[in-house]
């Protein structure tokens, strides 16, 4: 007769994962948790749900100042004068088992930062164990609490609701949303996605604030350095997370205060083409429209790579149409006219003018003829597919007829 | 919908003549084997329960619904009580009205109370969410009710999860969309009241023993939040209805099959292709008759559904229809193709297209066999029998939901259990009908299921997960580093997200993406891990929307089979090769014989290993190749029956005709095995091998199709397994069924007109011996129980 265990030796569900289990236990748990107390200064904490660890730092930095509110709220929406308070500003940064979300997801270190004096004070919490994670959320209960304006690095989608989830999860949630929310993945990307390929924070230190990290792990090795820890393998590599996290929460805080720069006042900013770009997109779908317009010229004059150009100039022409400066916006149209989308949109634009502001049906008619050229040849070289074909041949061809009505021909 | 008297007995003189058409000079009634008329039947009412708001009585009313029927008020009442029911009941008998009842009423009392409403198929919710929008309408908005699967926009998942009030979803969506994430459920978890599992009969089998975990799981997730929610089934007629709801909840069920709807008057034709060659046992291909069958309702404007049994079956009758039925080019199309393969997008227009009227015959696989709401069709035509009788009920119901007259036609393939039941149709009509079986404690699928809970929540000490022991599955699995232990409670410590490498509905949730190459390349649509290798292996012709591709190449890493359009005028066969190796033996008993029956654990290893081109319409084989896949290994659990050499020894026979007729013998056992499990054909394998105990290790089994030669077996033992890793439950049962087995595939081979055997009975005269139909007989002589009138 078969045992249960010769059972379970045959199912598949139960093999070991070969990339997950690295090494085995190599020493008792809580020897390893001493010897991290130890390597990176931290205490253990109590309160009435148990003991989690702490590391604190402080880092001398003088206080940044008041920061520009207006620009703050091109990146959140509050109302409160606070928001620019750097005494009101709270920094969060988490390390996770994983990035897919859902409840068996932990953020097992919790780093918080904020300006205290003359300091940047980093707290990282951290739970040694699964059953320390009510005792560390306990604890950050109270400092989310205080905190009133929190900023974050893609915060809004990911640290935040895993929060969430996790004082769910023990019961003590959900907690207020802090008042008001800086998350600056998105300006970031925003006005960097052009110039770099990858927006990561790192990536952004390096090639925004030149800062240079030294000697730092991949975060995709994270989650499972947290699972050999606790699993008893030597806790060096996990020092070298907490590390990171500092870093990260560091790097959040530069980044933080050189958006706040740029957007305060975007006019004098000495940034690249590709940068201004970016400052006016912002800008623009924040809806600060003369500001956008500005940057648009100001970007073009720097030089942009063909796609951005052919953005800038439409929006630009858009903008200035909406201000009635024809010159300024025609002029971009006839820099436009052509077989991409935005040359296409370029005749229709002058057609209008020419027909409705110019009167001069005549230069309408031959332009929209010229267009439905333009447009047959984009099509034959198979730079526009079917569907956009059909749209602007049956739009351009309606106008020309009415045109052609217009002119008794 | 509107009555159709004139237009309804019209239909049913086209059936007579449509019949006469068919069958002109069957005076043995051997085509046209059985007409069953099932006459009108009054309706019986109760009315409307005095504890419905007179707001929900109104707008049932609004409907034309002002009172129930007999079965809708007890099953309302039950449920409003709060115990778990299960409603059995036939097609088109209002059993939604069952549920919706109560919970509406619910809702309409405390606006805080929610329900889930669990359906198999993604259509069958998106057809109910139209009727309880309707209600909603008629109500005021007084209720939210939304469908969350995986065609749910993210950006109105948010709003579903706080508002909707009935959230109707499928297992699947459950499984990895709902339970992963039930924090953000919150308002759902912690006010939920009512579970409604829809179509109960069809969560048999392995899809079965995985909703028994995933329900594990809801139930452990309630009670997080302090809620333990009543249970409401409704099912198609099976045997065990209450049973199987019950393995499904780990709770008492209590079952309601009274039926109190009317009914229109209805035929049933069993029709059985003509035999053209009476000393090999052919008939005339029963897709060719389907297709002269629909041909002939078609014609005379009447709308069908034609339902095939496998995808390709599907395709060719399509490909016939379509070319029947040409349509000027840029007009819609009135002959379709409906199967699990087609977008979503595909098959709502289908749907749509049915209840307009535009579309006249539609050709599907079971997926259209479910309660989807596409109107009254006037026939349903089977090609080959479903494979069991609640399922073929189903699909016969899709025609005549409501009022009129309607008809249903089986058209028997050469199948033995096609045969069987074409020949005794008295099994079919008065015959109880089958067993749903499920083994939740399946320990692969239970693990899977287990990981999936430890993600959701910890394991607490003390908690019990089936009917195995929990601390010990723990700890292997911490072993094998998915769970860590802390303090008295297990967490999860993976990255991955053990969801997704769960799938529901086969084996491994990857399946195979089907790209077409003809151009720009472009992904046509997609085939399951288990039967990718039989239908997209090099040099198949996969058949998508009638269009034949021929696959180039398979990358099998990738899970990913390239083809390109062709024109050719044959289709592909897989020819699989099998082997098993017996393991553990659970019990084993001698029988009637001298032989025994046993089950217990077997270890199977199987590999398509070629195929065969067989040419459309005359279905010859015109050609084979050769293939070199990988080979599939699982342990599962099997039921065998052992032949002493006592029994065999006395035949005379010579050996090779005594192998003949074992090949046979379990060509035959297998089809009737599946009759009496009520499985699909497909969770079900079969194979010899060698039963004398000191050669058992000795791999030398071969299955049927696939041996050109076959080796000579000391003690035979005849296999029937589990077609999945560690059993779902056949085998046991198979085990205590065996005198009727036996009994039964006596029947079915004594009874067969064919002189030395066909594909009816013990397999294609030509591929089986000459004599494979009598020695078979011989053995099941031996096997039988005696009575006065066998072998002294």
């Amino acid at each position: 007769m078969d045992t249960f265990a010769d059972r379970l030796s045959r199912v598949a569900a139960l093999r070991p994962d070969a990339r997950t289990l690295k090494q085995r236990q190599v020493a008792e748990a809580s020897a390893n948790s001493e010897r991290l107390l130890q390597l990176l200064g931290g205490e253990t904490c109590f309160n009435r749900l148990g003991a989690h660890m702490i590391v604190r730092r402080r880092f001398p930095q003088p206080l940044p100042g008041a920061m520009d509110s207006r620009a703050l709220r091109l990146i959140a929406s509050c109302p409160a004068e606070y928001i620019g308070d750097p005494y009101q500003w709270l920094f969060l940064d988490t390390e996770t088992t994983g990035l897919a979300g859902g409840t068996g997801t932990y953020a097992f270190l919790v780093g918080l930062a904020w300006w205290e004096e003359d300091s940047f004070v980093i707290q990282q919490y951290f739970m040694r164990d699964h059953g320390e994670e009510p005792s560390m959320l306990f604890a950050l209960l109270d400092r989310f609490a205080q905190g009133t304006v929190l900023v974050t690095f893609n915060g809004k989608s990911f640290d935040w609701p895993l929060m969430q989830t996790r004082f769910q999860m023990r019961r003590l949630g959900p907690i207020q949303a802090p008042a008001a929310h800086l998350d600056f993945l998105h300006p970031a990307r925003q006005l960097w996605r052009l110039r770099l390929k990858s927006v990561a924070l790192s990536e952004l230190e390096r090639q925004v604030l030149r800062l240079d990290r030294g000697r730092d792990i991949p975060s995709e090795t994270i989650p499972q350095i947290y699972f050999d820890f606790l699993r008893g393998s030597p806790p060096e590599e996990m020092a070298e997370v907490f590390r990171h996290n500092q870093m990260d929460l560091c790097g959040l805080a530069s980044l933080a205060l050189h958006i706040t720069r740029i957007l305060a006042e975007p006019e004098k900013c000495e940034a690249c083409a590709e940068e201004l770009f970016g400052i006016s997109r912002l800008l623009h779908r924040r809806g600060e429209q003369r500001l956008a317009g500005q940057m648009y010229r100001k970007a073009l004059d720097g030089g942009l790579p063909k796609d951005a150009e052919l953005v800038a100039r439409r929006e630009l022409a858009f903008l200035a149409k909406r201000d009635r400066d024809f010159e300024l916006s025609n002029a971009q149209w006839e820099r436009l006219l052509g077989n991409s989308p935005e040359g296409l949109k370029a005749y229709e634009q002058l057609a209008i003018y020419y027909e409705h502001y110019a009167r001069l049906p005549q230069k309408a008619a031959s332009l929209t003829r010229e267009a439905l050229v333009q447009l047959q040849e984009a099509f034959h070289s198979g730079s526009i597919s079917r569907r956009p074909y059909m749209h602007w041949h049956s739009s351009l061809q309606h106008r020309l007829d009415r045109l052609m009505g217009k002119l008794g021909l | 919908m509107p009555d159709r008297p004139a237009q309804s007995s019209t239909a049913l003189i086209q059936v007579h003549e449509i019949i006469q058409e068919l069958a002109p000079n069957d005076a043995a009634n051997e085509v046209v084997t059985s007409v069953q008329r099932y006459p009108a039947k009054e309706a019986q009412w109760a009315p409307m329960p005095d504890w419905v708001l007179p707001e929900l009585a109104q707008a049932y009313h609004a409907k034309g619904i002002e009172r129930l029927y007999s079965h809708q008020a007890e099953a309302a009442e039950k449920a409003r009580r709060g115990e778990n029911v299960v409603v059995v009941t036939p097609t088109a008998s209002g059993k939604t009205l069952c549920y919706n009842l109560p919970v509406l009423n619910a809702i309409l009392e405390n606006p805080d109370t929610r329900a889930l409403y669990i359906y198999p198929t993604k259509a069958l919710a998106q057809d109910q969410l139209a009727e309880l929008e309707d209600l909603d309408r008629k109500l005021g908005d007084k209720f939210g009710v939304f469908t969350y699967d995986g065609d749910t926009p993210s950006d109105a998942r948010q709003s579903i999860r706080q508002q909707g009030h009935i959230v109707l979803t499928n297992p699947d969506m459950l499984h990895s969309g709902i339970l992963p994430h039930h924090t953000k459920w919150t308002r759902l978890f912690e006010n939920l009241q009512y579970i409604v599992i829809d179509e109960l009969h069809t969560y048999r089998g392995v899809f079965g023993s995985h909703l028994a975990n995933v329900l594990r799981r809801l139930k452990r997730i309630t009670r997080f939040y302090g809620r333990n929610p009543q249970f409401v089934f409704s099912s198609a007629t099976i045997a065990n209805p209450g049973e199987l709801a019950g393995r499904l909840i780990g709770a008492d069920v209590d079952v309601l099959d009274g039926n109190g709807a009317p009914s229109a008057e209805k035929y049933f034709i069993f029709y059985n292709p003509p035999v053209v060659n009476r000393f090999l046992g052919i008939r005339r291909s029963y897709i060719n008759e389907t297709w002269r069958i629909a041909r002939g309702f078609l014609q005379r404007g009447l709308q069908a559904i034609v339902f095939a049994n496998s995808r390709l079956h599907t395709e060719v009758l399509l490909t016939y229809l379509k070319k029947d039925n040409p349509v000027p080019p840029g007009a819609p199309e009135i002959v379709k193709g409906y199967r699990g393969g087609y977008l979503p997008l595909e098959r709502r227009e289908i749907e749509r297209g049915l209840r307009s009227g535009q579309i006249r015959a539609v050709v599907a696989t079971n997926a259209l066999e479910l309660g989807i709401d596409i109107g009254s069709l006037d026939v349903a035509i089977m090609a080959g029998y479903p494979g069991t009788i609640a399922s073929t009920w189903q699909r016969a119901g899709r025609a005549g939901r409501r009022k009129g007259s309607s008809c249903a036609v089986f058209v028997a393939s050469s199948r033995p259990i096609d045969q069987f039941i074409v020949k005794h149709p008295e099994y079919f009509f008065t015959g109880s009908p089958e067993h749903a079986y499920i083994q939740p404690d399946n320990l692969e699928i239970l693990v899977n299921h287990l990981k999936c809970a430890a993600f959701e929540l910890p394991i607490e000490p003390g908690e019990s997960f089936g009917e195995v022991d929990l601390p010990l599955l723990c700890e292997r699995l911490a072993e094998a580093g998915y769970l860590h232990r802390s303090g008295d409670f297990w967490y999860w410590t993976q990255e991955a997200y053990p969801a997704d490498t769960v799938s529901l509905r086969s084996v491994s949730s990857d399946n195979f993406v089907i790209v077409d190459e003809t151009g720009e390349p472009e992904v046509i649509g997609e085939v399951d891990f288990s039967s990718a290798l039989s239908t997209v292996h090099p040099k198949a012709i996969y058949m998508h929307g009638a269009q034949q591709y021929h696959v180039e190449r398979l990358d099998f890493d990738q899970r990913k089979a390239y083809v390109k359009k062709v024109d050719v005028d044959y289709f592909t066969q897989a020819i699989r090769y099998t082997q098993v190796q017996r393991l553990e033996v659970e019990e084993t008993e001698a029988v009637q014989g001298p032989a025994s029956r046993s089950h217990g654990d077997v270890q199977v290893r199987s590999q398509v290993v070629g195929f065969k081109k067989i040419k459309f319409y005359t279905l010859e084989n015109v050609g084979s190749g050769k293939l070199e896949l990988p080979e599939n290994e699982m342990h599962t659990t099997a039921y065998w029956v052992t032949l002493e050499r006592l029994l065999l020894d006395p035949l005379p026979f010579t050996i090779s005709e005594r192998q003949d007729g074992l090949f046979g013998l379990l060509y035959a056992l297998e089809s009737v095995a599946s009759l009496l499990l009520m499985c699909d054909r497909m969770d079900l394998g079969a194979t010899i091998g060698e039963g004398a105990p000191d050669l058992a290790s000795a791999p030398a089994e071969r299955r049927l199709e696939s041996a050109p030669e076959r080796e000579q077996f000391f003690q035979p033992a005849l296999y029937l397994y589990d077609a999945y890793p560690g059993g779902i439950g056949l085998s046991e049962p198979l085990f205590h069924l065996h005198d009727l087995l036996i009994a039964r595939t006596r029947e079915l081979i004594a009874g067969c007109a064919c002189e030395k055997g066909c594909p009816s009975c013990v397999g294609p005269a030509g591929e089986t011996g000459d004599r494979a139909k009598e020695v078979a007989l011989a053995i099941l002589d031996r096997l039988s129980i005696r009575d006065s009138g066998f072998g002294i």
